[in-house]
């Protein structure tokens, strides 16, 4: 097949694999899945897209777009390894970031520990300035006070800077001056201004968000700077556009300027394409699984919805409290996709412990050395190594050649560190450390789904990353989930769902308005404010107006709540009866929600006006199509399904063999996973190319 | 034993095994749906203390008032509800009715003190009892003597507040206009009380739905039993608990500094006894009732030794009513554990705060391995009221502070500096919000260098906030403590250090007591320093590192670094003098 131009590169960096995609105009696809290369992680996006320009003989030249999800910040944050930071509050109120909101994030635990602060105290500096909350300027900001903070930004080698002052959010004269003073005088250090990061109100919310934004500034700065010299070296001068964690893409410098808003890139696109995928089938349901060599990710799409999260913590564990009270992780106050998260996958190292028990993960082998049957230096022996064991995964060359599986490393190492001491043969031993993967993995889905009073029987399974489809049967099984589906391309599905997404702004402009007649045309001024600035932006980035849809909301409360509801606004003035109405669907949805409506006392607020532009990527309703041969292997392998089963000789074929329905067991070896197709269950594939899973009644 | 063998059991004869996938869910659904209620009525909130600090809870009980499911709230409500409960059936018991709904506030008819009003909508799956939803929450005022309904030389509960007794405020989805008149016509800002009231109904309403819907999906009969069966399941962990401690008797005393009218130091008392898989904590030897407004009701006490139990317990439990069962409260009648009419009670929190610490004073020498030393004590309350101008009126306004908290340290690290107190999950109130919405301003909100007790382990340290009232006159209700009697350490450790009222005018600054009512004037600050955790285990094992990373970010001086620690610091590097420190401390131990 010819390819022709122009393309698009979509890049998934995982903590195992890089997943690349190349795209032409007529929406083939070719693949590259190469081994991650941290802690530059760039080389292998880089290496990737080499490859396939490559092997399809298309020049840089003809790279239209290079669309990226990276965990890079959030990798940092996890690790602890972002830039030396200092914060700089107003006086009286360094301690705002350690105090936090004061809660903790479960009852009856004594021996909770708060994360320690991303800023230590001994570099958080108080200011003297001081505004008040209309605006007013109670103290001046003290030019000696700045003269001194700067002289110790210096001396601590302090590479990144947060800017925290009170009443930032609608008064940012302060912190403008302050940022124009520390940029002029220590212009190797980024400064991160809250009034730039996050315009809304509550000092810690704002603080903590300008802190991981100022923690990984650097980080992603670097990284970003790396991958487009290289991609310069290959002759791409394309935008490169970064994954939000709200899904959206955003140009580079944006990206780099605030990363506080794509610390979930990576995670995002596969839900993102999930969501599409299940709207093409017509599910409503759906419990999203992407397991890939080091985590496993769960989240919940329910009527056809993919759940939000207005703020998030980083790091903090998959404890029910947490989601209500917060406190064990970084609060980051930035809308993402909901998912949670556990680290359990391919590269997962099972060990024993101190007192002989089998445990596995969430410690990973990662990308190097990999696990022991990749013969890349990994000894240890992981989920992959036993999944090779079991007959699961085939020998020899996997991804086109990329990776090359050893049974003989897997079946010793299996063997030698779990199995004989243990006393238990290699089989179960290598069954054993299967399940307890899938019993790990079950914590983020079951975070999801149960722990929110969901019952996983009412939904369907996507399975996509490389490990998801070798795992999806069993997990299925316990769960009492009826259906799987694995997408086509299952280890490559975030990354081909980020060429399906568009570029998309997040604007927002707090206000406080009431809902009436008299306040619509300073709503309307807002709104037109907004609308141009957009506007602008894309224009800036090379997107003509008529391009760009604009969708609007806004926030709206009864005056003196604390929290809002959002309501989506049509793009027509608001007039009498237009404000009538959005009083009434506020109303309505209070009652909905709340089961009340307005006290007469209590006039409606309008706090918050939100816009988003967004810029339909090309193609995006067409679909992929493998551009490289299909997959083809029919063949048998020597698979064990557990004691009930034991070994099996199992049929393997290719997803294109599929025709009718075909009862497990059955192996689908594809281009970089396998589906496992357990014994209980029935198998087909729809017209979609999606392999689909049954329970059968047992 | 696995938690598959405790949950199986009690099942009665006949009936088909709940599956373990839908205990599962139910289990979960129920905690799930108590969050849910807890973030409606935090999201329809109105007044700081509800909407900011989060001084409120949220239940789901069976159709018999036994809790089932308690949202991430506060603690200290966990035991209340049984009570409660108790008397509305009394009432009730015969005449509930879909669409009912029912208020409490008074202490003598279930409640815990004035403020708090409890809301309680019984569920109801075809005209049959369910189930119960309840919220509970801390209002800004409900009248009496003071803003905010709160002040702690209040000496007879009438000047609290306004009582209500258990009255249905619905009639089958229909409102009580009469008892919404007077509840409007007897509170200081009636949009504040009813809007929260309103809040509390909005997350009965959401726990309603929740039961509906588990009912739906799996029949009323399975809801029933594995609701029974989770409280059967508590119960049992429970006492797997306490049959796993040895048996013994444990005896610790605490104080409060005063009784709320400027008398003398309140002891608590509290002997903790173990027998096989039951506990028994009797309060006897507790200061007689007090005339300040820190009495406690009984229902506070026992929830108090409930939550303490709770949090040295090893084992994930659910939290049910279960957790009552093997725990046996003495408190006697006519005690500041135990008031009788006309106790005033409105600032009883604290009492429960000081039960805490005697409380785990006491299991300290059953368990020495599970419990913190003292933190600051409990919440200081401040509250502001007065009248405001708002567009050309003057309007009333109550300002409610909840501060909150420092940890003391523990066996195997430091205390917490800066979290809430452990029997109150409480938030703070953001500066910016306090100064967009009321007319005060905040000088200052950190933490105090030095405060934290010493210690192998150090104690929290202390929190400071001051105030400034930018408009007219208003009064000032402060409830704190921890002043002379700070909070202990344990195994070695030293208390921390104790709490600080001051009013700070144009000329003068003056101490205030710990608890005191009084006025304040436009232009005048308080500043209010909480007390600091006590230390566990003898300050001269501190790691000099910890010392020294302490005294870098200013959390220990260098001073006390030395007095403290027998650690020497050099000023100049900020790096420990190892020969120095060496030498210190050999002497101190030697000087024993």
């Amino acid at each position: 097949m010819k390819p022709t131009g122009p393309f698009r590169v979509g890049a998934d960096v995982g903590g195992t694999f890089t997943d690349v995609v190349l795209a032409d105009a007529g929406g083939n696809v070719w693949t590259a899945k190469v081994p991650s290369t941290p802690p530059d992680f760039e080389t292998a996006v880089l290496n990737g897209i080499s490859r396939l320009l490559h092997g399809t003989a298309a020049s840089g030249s003809e790279v239209a777009e290079v669309v990226h999800g990276t965990t890079v910040a959030t990798n940092a944050i996890l690790e602890r390894r972002g830039a030396l930071t200092a914060l700089i509050t107003t006086r009286g109120f360094r301690d705002v970031l350690e105090l936090r909101r004061i809660r903790a994030p479960q009852m009856y635990d004594l021996f909770f520990q708060k994360p320690p602060e991303l800023v230590e105290r001994c570099l958080r500096f108080e200011l003297g300035e001081r505004l008040t909350a209309r605006g007013e300027v109670l103290d001046e900001v003290d030019p000696n006070d700045l003269n001194r903070i700067a002289r110790g930004l210096k001396e601590e080698k302090v590479e990144s800077v947060a800017v925290c002052l009170l009443h930032a959010y609608a008064w940012p004269q302060h912190e403008t001056l302050v940022g124009d003073y520390l940029r002029r005088n220590l212009p190797d250090v980024q400064i991160s201004l809250s009034s730039e990061v996050l315009r809304e109100r509550k000092e810690y919310e704002r603080t903590a968000t300008t802190v991981v934004n100022a923690y990984v500034r650097p980080v992603m700065r670097g990284y970003l700077a790396a991958m487009r010299s290289g991609l310069e070296a290959l002759g791409i001068r394309s935008p490169l556009l970064i994954m939000q964690s709200a899904g959206g893409l955003t140009p580079e410098e944006e990206a780099a300027r605030r990363p506080v808003y794509m610390l979930e890139s990576g995670p995002a696109a596969g839900v993102l394409a999930s969501q599409a995928t299940a709207r093409h089938l017509g599910l409503e349901n759906v419990i999203t699984l992407d397991m890939g060599g080091t985590t496993a990710k769960a989240s919940l799409i329910e009527e056809g919805r993919v759940r939000y999260s207005p703020e998030y913590e980083v790091g903090a564990s998959l404890s029910a409290g947490n989601r209500l009270t917060g406190g064990g992780g970084e609060l980051i106050r930035a809308p993402s996709i909901d998912l949670a998260e556990v680290g359990s996958g391919g590269g997962s190292i099972a060990y024993l412990d101190g007192a002989g028990g089998l445990r596995v993960g969430p410690r990973s082998a990662g990308a190097v050395p990999g696990p022991a049957c990749y013969s890349r230096g990994g000894e240890e022996p992981t989920v992959t190594d036993a999944n090779v064991v079991l007959g699961y995964i085939r020998p020899g060359r996997l991804a086109n050649g990329d990776i090359a599986i050893d049974p003989d490393a897997a079946t010793s190492t299996v063997r030698d560190r779990i199995a004989t001491p243990l006393g238990m043969d290699l089989l179960q031993a290598a069954e054993g450390i299967h399940r307890i993967a899938n019993a790990r993995t079950m914590r983020a889905l079951r975070a999801v789904s149960t722990e929110r009073g969901r019952d996983p029987r009412e939904f369907v399974l996507m399975a996509f990353g490389g490990s998801g489809p070798v795992h999806a049967a069993g997990l299925a099984r316990e769960l009492h989930i009826r259906q799987v589906i694995v997408p086509p391309l299952p280890g490559l599905f975030s990354a081909l769902g980020l060429l399906a997404s568009g570029v998309e702004h997040h604007d927002v402009r707090s206000c406080l308005l009431f809902a009436t007649d008299a306040e619509a045309a300073s709503l309307e001024r807002v709104r037109q404010e907004l609308r141009q600035k957009m506007l602008d932006r894309f224009e800036a980035e090379g997107y003509a107006a008529s391009r760009v849809a604009l969708s609007w909301s806004a926030d709206l409360r009864f005056q003196g709540q604390a929290s809002e509801i959002r309501l989506e606004l049509s793009g027509d003035p608001l007039d009498g009866p237009g404000i009538q109405a959005l009083n009434e669907a506020f109303e309505t949805e209070h009652q909905r929600l709340y089961g009340h409506r307005s006290d007469p006392e209590n006039p409606t607020e309008i706090i918050a006006v939100r816009l988003v532009g967004q810029v339909a990527a090309p193609g995006r309703e067409a679909g992929f199509r493998h551009g490289a041969s299909a997959f083809a292997a029919r063949s048998r392998r020597q698979a064990y399904f557990g004691s009930d089963y034991g070994v099996i000789d199992t049929p393997v074929v290719a997803r294109s063999d599929l025709s009718g329905t075909a009862r497990g067991p059955l192996l689908i070896d594809e281009y970089d996973s396998t589906i496992v197709v357990s014994p209980f269950m029935s198998v087909r594939r729809d017209e979609h190319g999606n392999v689909v899973m049954e329970v059968e009644d047992e | 034993m696995s938690n598959a063998d405790i949950t199986g059991g009690t099942r009665p004869a006949g009936e088909a095994p709940i599956d373990p996938v839908t205990r599962e869910i139910i289990q979960n659904a129920l905690a799930s749906a108590a969050d849910e209620m807890a973030l409606a009525l935090y999201r329809t909130a109105y007044s700081t203390i509800v909407r900011d600090c989060l001084d409120y809870s949220t239940s789901l009980c069976n159709a018999e008032g036994e809790m089932i499911a308690q949202g991430v709230t506060t603690p200290l409500h966990l035991g209340t509800v049984p009570y409660a409960m108790e008397t509305l059936f009394r009432k009730y018991g015969e005449s509930m009715c879909p669409g009912d709904i029912f208020i409490l506030n008074d202490p003598f008819d279930g409640g815990m003190h004035i403020p708090d009003i409890f809301i309680v909508k019984p569920v109801f799956w075809e005209d049959r009892l369910a189930a119960f939803a309840v919220s509970t929450a801390h209002h800004l005022d409900l009248g009496g003597r003071l803003p905010g309904s709160s002040a702690c030389d209040n000496t007879e509960i009438f000047q609290d507040g306004l009582r209500i007794p258990w009255l249905k405020l619905y009639r089958r989805g229909e409102p009580d206009e009469a008892l919404f008149a007077l509840l409007r016509t007897n509170v200081r800002v009636p949009r504040m009380t009813i809007g929260d009231v309103q809040a509390q109904i909005a997350a009965c309403h959401i726990g309603e739905r929740a039961i509906h819907e588990l009912i739906r999906r799996y029949s009323l009969g399975t809801f029933t039993r594995c609701a029974s069966e989770l409280i059967a399941y508590t119960e049992r962990l429970l006492r797997r608990e306490i049959a796993s401690w040895p048996d013994g008797c444990y005896t610790f005393t605490d104080h409060m500094d005063s009784d709320g009218v400027g008398g003398p130091p309140v002891p608590i008392k509290v002997t903790i006894a173990v027998k096989g898989d039951s506990l028994t904590a009797d309060f006897t030897g507790s200061a007689p009732q007090v005339r300040g407004a820190i009495n406690c009701t009984l229902s506070f006490t026992a929830s108090v030794v409930a939550l303490c139990i709770r949090s040295v317990m090893q084992e994930e439990v659910p939290n049910t009513a279960g957790l009552f069962k093997p725990l046996r409260i003495v408190a006697p009648p006519g005690t500041v554990v135990h008031g009788v009419m006309p106790a005033a009670s409105s600032m009883r929190g604290i009492t429960g705060f000081r039960m805490v610490d005697a409380v785990f004073g006491a299991l300290a020498g059953l368990l020495p391995d599970r419990v913190f030393a003292a933190g600051e004590g409990g919440n200081t309350l401040v509250i502001i009221g007065g009248l405001r101008e708002q567009g050309g009126r003057r309007v009333p306004y109550v300002y409610y502070e909840l501060l909150s908290g420092t940890w003391g340290g523990r066996p195997d690290r430091d205390g917490n500096d800066g979290l809430c107190n452990i029997a109150n999950v409480a938030a703070n109130i953001p500066v910016e919000q306090a100064e967009c919405e009321y007319p005060v301003h905040i000088e200052r909100y950190g933490m105090v260098t030095d405060s934290g007790g010493a210690g192998r382990f150090r104690g929290g340290l202390g929190i400071e906030r001051e105030w400034r009232l930018l408009e007219g006159e208003a009064h000032l209700a402060i409830r704190s403590d921890r002043r002379d009697h700070p909070p202990y350490g344990l195994s070695g450790g030293r208390p921390g250090r104790g709490s600080i009222n001051e009013l700070r005018g144009k000329v003068e600054t003056r101490v205030l007591q710990t608890m005191i009512s009084t006025s304040i004037k436009q232009g005048e600050r308080i500043y209010h320093r909480q007390a600091g955790g006590g230390g566990w285990g003898n300050p001269l094992e501190r790691s000099p590192q910890a010392v020294e990373r302490d005294v870098r970010n200013g959390k220990v001086s260098v001073l006390a670094a030395r007095r403290e620690y027998g650690v020497a610091i050099d000023e100049r590097t900020g790096k420990v003098d190892e020969t120095a420190t060496e030498d210190l401390r050999l002497r101190r131990q030697v000087a024993g």
